[in-house]
């Protein structure tokens, strides 16, 4: 039994693990070994091979090169690579912020007081989670044309901080409901107002939970695709889709770039997920399931 | 009161956000969009031309500054990648004024734009521009006219392009291949001339188990890559798209002709790498380029990378014939004014169009990487066609270059064609059946747009 | 006292108004941003709006004859029906088998676990895009491996039946691990006294697994394949970033959606197909919320956040 329970789990392992290390493999080799047709995975400087010639066997020279040229512009581009992380960087971090402001002073309103027909808006914000946004996509291109918003970050960031306002709330409801009344109660007492004691109390024992909700936002923002793609963004290109922009390139895809550009795009999720560890099935569930 | 206070709180943490974003939108060089507000500080005029991301758009934004020191003007080609150009480009149309006073369009774009009264027509200025008979005609028929044939123009060539192989010369040249060849079919390997000898040569350097492969086509679904690549084959055979005046389609597209180029098309994928029914045009490079395939079909637009990255590995070769048809899918762009900008504009657009067009500057045109050029005369010169390895075989191909319809509802079309196409070489139906629905829809689809 | 009531009912007053002045901002910009475009994506699928402007004409109801007479339409909807139908049945027998295994205690487990769950967080497109190399026919690792391991090679990314495979492959590496996560958290919440209490009555292996694992697992399981189900029904990332927006055999509502708009310009047909999904997915957002109702109700053993 626990032979088998081993081998599952590195079974599992393995298929999660090894298209990353092909990922880190893909970026430091150079683009004739990334695209040959005999599979290149060992790094090895020195010379000598088993009989095989260069072409077909599966050493590789590792080079940094791929990184290097992500400061270069790819042909046919207009910018480098890290002008695009840069816009994700902003508009993430932007919308992150409103939407944890927003989601926690919204959660603080339906977790403390009587609103007539909370659960129906509840209800009303949970669901705007579960709209493709390709099925809304016309009438926010239409809405974002008679206010000029169709190419500029604040645009993206209007819909990212509105696309993830539902996450924030439900996620920052279940934090704020742990929080005990009595807390409040002791300072409403003592003649503090509801503003007063919402920022003084409420806010720094709530502190972890708006961290844990910021993350979870900002990822969901760094990975946006859909609305990113269609609402004609080219100053406010992101980095997925400027990944995507690459196909088809006339020089041939630069896959040793895309592998670096997209390692460095991926490391601050990693760190992220490793840091709210504790909190990830909060996160993913909406809330909906505590440990 | 409380809640009076609590709002204004949340308006101020609003319009904090707010403000530093747009600082951020200030703080970063953003590129010169169109705007209504026309008092600058600076009385520079701007020139702005949206071109696909490729090597050529690069091109263009180098040679562009001599225009712009002329005119002490500004020029910006801004780049979109192919996948989105199209419909960023039509996109913008819909607003009231467009981002962009030139579009490089693709050539099938013309219908739309002339009947959607989105491009300026230029039929009367061209003449006055340029010397219409120093335009290959070709490229002025397909880049410019709308409808195809008449002396309508809403557009201007700008760069022109069409099919054509690269080939392995190092292969070809290798002695022991050459005996090989000859032994085994008893004539010299050598470029091939018409299709029959093509798919000779595929078949003998197709050899799986040493990861050899013979021709490498361009049959991508995503656009119109395998309509593309299968137009100078259906061409070839005799078979056609079709009578643009009277839009008919059956006969043209489902004759006996056009089934056996499908047929024959369906062959070549024999000699194709392991995927090759789904390569676009990007994607055909690659196996190209690992060296594993001899021949490669692609448009010439791809071929300057291929020539610098594999020199002297590699050799050129415009399309082979079938008895004495021979044809090649055109490709290029043209420049086409935006109905949908100031007038002042227009006139920069149109003085700009009318320098690039000049003798000097595509005499200059032709040396950026990927730049090529309507300019019969100069195509017809030795000096270009010795200017590069492509560049004999490029001429030629333009003398017989062929296009898709360019009516409004072109992207149907192209969809119908490629999703038949596609089955028909996946071997879901008969080129027989393929063709002839697809040549039902067409008609179906064309006479939507006479409507 | 009666001073005192009154001060509590004014009290009680202006805490409700002050309620909606914390509640209201997050509100407004929700419905402008969710409800505005939903009634004007109905207005617009009665017209003929084309993307690059133009004249608009009500047209009636003739989009959406078109549509449900189109055999892209039946096409887009069967596809992302057996899409989350298969994803999500294979990502929770998948996820359910590894929590399984890794209920209990095994050396580096934290480190383990929180490997096992990158997948889930990495961005969809980008990742999908990177597959594209590993499915290649020509030159992709995945083929090669098989190769080497005498096993057929199937051509991921050009067979018509292989390519919905290969986004689901690709979908299946992603949310597994999501599975896995709610799973090993219902599994964890069984008490271990029942277990205790089955050994004692000498319950064999398989009746222990039917008789308590899976029904104690059961409302969270439910949950999971409520939520990823509902992803999944969003589907566009990993189709346009493998076989793109026009294959008619990857082509799901989202796909079809882009496809209209962007590439026929048709508006007016696509806010049609919008409102179309949009029926769905209200359809399955009750299932859900009614759902997690029950679940809070039933055991009190998941916390709720719903009043």
């Amino acid at each position: 039994m626990k032979l088998l329970r081993a081998v599952v789990v590195t079974c599992f392992f393995l298929m999660a693990i090894l298209p990353l290390v092909w990922l880190a493999l893909t970026s430091v080799k150079t683009y004739e070994d990334t695209i040959s047709a005999h599979a290149k995975f060992i790094p090895w400087t020195g010379a000598g091979s088993l009989g095989q010639s260069d072409a077909e066997s599966a050493r590789f020279a590792p080079t940094l090169d791929a990184y290097r040229n992500l400061s270069k512009r790819v042909a046919g581009t207009p910018n480098n690579f890290y002008y695009y992380l840069e816009n994700s960087i902003i508009i993430g971090v932007l919308s992150t912020l409103a939407a944890v402001c927003l989601g926690t002073i919204c959660a603080y309103g339906f977790s403390r007081f009587r609103i007539p027909g909370s659960k129906d808006w509840l209800f009303f914000i949970l669901s705007t989670r579960f709209l493709p946004p390709l099925a809304v996509v016309v009438p926010v291109l239409v809405m974002y044309r008679w206010f000029s918003l169709e190419n500029t970050h604040l645009g993206l960031i209007l819909l990212y901080t509105s696309f993830n306002l539902s996450l924030a709330v439900w996620l920052m409801k279940g934090f704020v409901d742990e929080i005990p009344r009595a807390f409040e109660e002791a300072a409403l007492v003592d003649g503090y107002s509801r503003l007063r004691t919402f920022v003084r109390i409420i806010v720094p024992e709530a502190s972890t939970g708006m961290a844990v909700t910021g993350v979870f936002c900002l990822i969901s923002s760094w990975n946006e695709f859909g609305f990113a793609m269609t609402l004609n963004n080219y100053e406010a290109k992101t980095v997925p889709v400027y990944f995507a922009g690459l196909q088809g390139n006339i020089e041939g895809v630069p896959w040793p770039q895309i592998a670096a550009g997209m390692m460095l795009f991926v490391a601050p999720i990693v760190l992220f997920t490793v840091l709210v560890r504790r909190h990830l099935l909060r996160g993913v569930t909406f809330g909906t399931i505590k440990q | 009161m409380a809640k009076k206070f609590v709002g204004l709180c949340i308006l101020a943490g609003i319009a904090s956000s707010i403000t530093v974003t747009a600082c951020q939108e200030k703080s970063r060089p953003s590129e010169p969009a169109a705007a209504a507000v026309t008092s600058s500080p600076t009385p520079k005029k701007t020139l702005t031309i949206w071109w696909a991301q490729w090597a050529p758009a690069d091109g263009l934004q180098e040679l562009a500054t001599e225009f712009a020191r002329k005119e002490s003007a500004e020029v910006k080609v801004h780049q979109i990648p192919w996948a989105n150009f199209q419909d960023q480009v039509f996109q913008e149309f819909g607003k009231s004024q467009t981002a962009f006073d030139i579009v490089v369009g693709d050539s099938q774009w013309l219908g739309r734009g002339a009947t959607k009264g989105l491009y300026v027509d230029l039929t009367e200025w061209l003449p006055t521009a340029v010397d219409i008979k120093t335009l290959h005609p070709v490229a002025l028929k397909y880049l410019a006219e709308y409808p195809t044939g008449s002396p309508h123009y809403y557009g201007a060539p700008a760069e022109t392009d069409a099919m054509g192989w690269a080939y392995r010369k190092d292969w070809f040249e290798d002695p022991a291949e050459k005996e090989a060849f000859k032994k085994k079919f008893k004539t010299e390997l050598a470029v091939p001339q018409t299709w029959d000898e093509l798919e000779t040569i595929a078949e003998f350097f197709t050899r799986p188990d040493k990861k050899r492969y013979g021709n490498v086509l361009v049959t991508g679904r995503g656009y119109d890559d395998i309509v593309m690549g299968f137009e100078q084959v259906l061409y070839a055979f005799g078979g056609s798209w079709g009578d643009a005046k009277t839009l008919k389609v059956k006969g043209a597209l489902d004759s006996p002709d056009a089934v056996r180029a499908l047929d024959f098309f369906k062959g070549l994928l024999k000699y194709a790498p392991p995927g090759g029914s789904k390569l676009g045009y990007g994607e055909a490079l690659e196996p190209f380029a690992n060296n594993s395939t001899a021949m490669l079909m692609n448009y010439f637009a791809f071929f300057p990378d291929l020539a610098k990255k594999m020199a002297g590995k590699v050799g050129f070769f415009a399309m082979p014939r079938h008895g004495d048809r021979r044809f090649s899918s055109l490709g290029g762009q043209g420049f086409s004014i935006s109905t949908k900008v100031a007038a002042p504009r227009q006139e920069l657009a149109k003085k700009f169009i009318a320098w690039f067009l000049q003798l000097d500057t595509q005499k200059q045109w032709v040396r950026r990487p990927g730049g090529f050029t309507a300019n019969a005369e100069i195509l017809k010169s030795d000096e270009f066609k010795k200017a590069s390895p492509y560049n004999t075989a490029f001429a030629e191909s333009m003398d017989i270059a062929q296009d898709f319809w360019n009516v409004p509802t072109y992207n149907e079309l192209i969809a119908a064609t490629a999703q038949q196409l596609g089955e028909a070489l996946d071997g879901k139906k008969s080129s027989k059946d393929a063709l002839t629905q697809m040549a039902a829809e067409h008609e179906k689809i064309l006479q939507q747009t006479a409507l | 006292m009666s001073s005192h009531q009154g001060r509590v009912r004014v009290r009680a007053a202006s805490s409700a108004l002050m309620g909606w002045g914390f509640v209201s901002p997050a509100l407004l910009l929700l419905l402008a941003m969710n409800l505005f475009p939903l009634i004007f994506n109905v207005y617009l699928s009665f017209t003929n709006a084309d993307l690059s402007g133009g004249a608009v004409k009500m047209v009636g109801t003739h989009n959406y004859t078109v549509l449900f007479s189109e055999a892209r339409y039946a096409n887009a909807l069967t596809l992302t029906a057996l899409f989350v139908l298969v994803s999500v049945s294979v990502e929770l027998v998948l996820g359910f088998v590894l929590a399984m295994a890794m209920r209990d205690h095994i050396p580096g487990k934290p480190i383990i676990l929180t490997l096992l769950l990158i997948p889930m967080m990495l961005c969809p497109v980008v990742l999908s895009l990177f597959w594209n190399l590993i499915l290649n026919g020509n030159y992709g690792v995945l083929n090669q491996l098989l190769a080497f391991l005498h096993l057929p090679q199937p051509q991921w990314l050009t067979d018509d039946d292989l390519k919905l495979v290969s986004i689901l492959l690709v979908d299946v590496w992603m949310w597994t691990p999501f599975m896995m996560l709610i799973s090993l958290a219902g599994l964890n919440a069984i008490p271990k006294y029942i277990y205790e209490a089955a050994e004692i009555d000498r319950a064999g292996r398989w009746m222990v697994f039917r008789t308590i694992t899976l029904p104690m697992c059961a409302p969270l399981l439910g949950l999971a394949v409520l939520l990823r189900a509902t992803d999944a029904l969003k589907q566009f990332d990993l189709v346009m970033a493998i076989t793109g927006p026009n294959d008619a055999s990857t082509q799901t509502l989202s796909a079809r959606i882009y496809q209209v708009v962007f590439r026929d310009y048709k508006v007016g047909l696509g806010s049609a197909y919008g409102v179309v999904i949009l029926v769905a997915v209200i359809a399955v957002a009750t299932i859900f919320v009614r759902y997690i109702d029950n679940l809070s109700r039933r055991q009190g053993k998941v916390e709720r956040s719903v009043p």
